[in-house]
């Protein structure tokens, strides 16, 4: 069994067929990753604001379920 | 047997390209008249929730515009003004643009319809469906008609702009819509004018190319004629105020004028291009001075006599 390492000395071999990126392919997908990871964040502080808006000072309350039952004597 | 396995290449499309796939410049149309339907509209929205909304809106439009460059690469790469785009160009493969278009689209719309409210997504969802099924696949390439019906697409969005803050079915956002309706014919046609060759060798019908430079040079005039009442409508039935209405004329008075123009001009095509220019312009003016109107104390009507 190989260590880790003795592999990544095969990956340096010539004879290696793995795909090789371009460094134009290498940079356009960094790009690419740093746009969806700014795209996601963007989401999650969308979801975050409207969630906010809409249940206003709820956040606080919680869900009526968990809410005591009042009753009147 | 044998099977013959395509080598996909390891993509190359920068930020950019899939930006340029989303039409920007059609998007930040979309946006504005779809703010502009958000505001004139009754009620109130939190500045969040119609942020959101006009985001849901110009993703959607985004991905109607990546899914018209998907399906349209073949006509694109014959004419000279789209042969520059990301997919002719070899920057985004067809599968990757696709599969970018149906994914926002379906993000946007389901993100409209949660944050925001269903009759809107419902709209957006339909406008999407139109641009895309009803206009790029079916009558861009078999009816001189194909802008004229398909300029629904187009005019949808002041009306999910007016959904999206709650208002119900009423007259302004059928007037909104109209305006771009009748406003897209001759925008599109003064432009296929000059660029008749480049539709007849890429196989559109553009009218131009099907009936002549006569007839849509009359055509053009008589869409005009159509739109320069519409655009003063929100004025004269009470929507809006005086000022909105003298802009509103004056506006549609220089466009009536570039056409009569164009319907004269014999040689060359300086009258189209100017008539192109102006009209997105005056289309832009006319929304403007609507955001203008309610914001200097509206509602859409408040100096209206």
């Amino acid at each position: 069994m190989m260590t880790a390492s003795e592999v990544m000395d095969d990956a340096s071999k010539p004879d290696w067929t793995g795909v090789r990126l371009t460094p134009e392919q290498l940079r356009a997908r960094r790009a690419r990753s740093i746009a969806i990871a700014l795209a996601l964040g963007a989401f999650v502080l969308v979801i975050f604001a409207v969630t906010i808006v809409r249940l206003g000072s709820g956040v606080l309350t919680g869900p009526d379920y968990m809410r005591p039952v009042e009753t009147t004597k | 047997m044998s099977v013959t396995l395509a080598r996909v290449e390891p993509s190359i499309a920068g930020v950019g390209d899939y930006i340029e796939l989303m039409k920007p410049r059609v998007m930040s149309l979309v946006v504005f008249t779809a703010l502009v339907g958000l505001v004139v509209a009754p009620g109130h929205i939190h500045p969040v929730i119609g942020f959101t909304a006009l985001l849901c809106i110009a993703v959607g439009a985004g991905a109607a515009g990546a899914l018209n460059m998907w399906y349209d690469a073949d006509i694109d790469a014959r004419m000279a003004r789209t042969a520059g785009r990301p997919i002719p160009r070899g920057r985004i493969t067809p599968g990757e643009a696709a599969g970018f278009g149906f994914t926002l689209a379906v993000f946007s719309v389901v993100a409209l319809g949660l944050l925001v409210n269903l009759l809107a997504a419902a709209l957006l969802a339909f406008t999407i469906f139109f641009y895309v099924a009803i206009y790029t696949v079916w009558l861009k390439r078999s009816t001189p008609q194909n802008i004229v019906i398909g300029g629904a697409a187009g005019a949808l969005p002041p009306m999910i702009g007016w959904a999206a803050a709650g208002g119900g079915l009423a007259i302004e956002p059928v007037l909104l819509f109209l305006i771009i309706f009748f406003w897209t014919p001759p925008h599109f046609w003064a432009l296929s004018l000059y660029r008749t060759e480049d539709y007849a060798r890429a196989g559109i019908p553009m009218l131009p190319v099907v009936a002549g430079e006569a007839e849509t040079r009359r055509q053009i005039l008589l869409y005009t004629l159509i739109l320069a009442p519409l655009g003063v409508a929100p004025w004269l039935l009470g929507y809006a105020g005086p000022l909105y209405g003298i802009a509103a004329a004056a506006l549609g008075a220089i466009l009536i004028a570039l056409a009569l123009r164009v319907r004269k001009e014999r040689e060359g095509y300086r009258a189209a291009k100017q008539l192109f220019g102006f009209s997105i312009l005056y289309l832009f003016l006319l929304f403007a001075m609507l955001l203008v109107d309610r914001m200097s104390g509206g509602p859409f009507g408040h100096f209206a006599a």
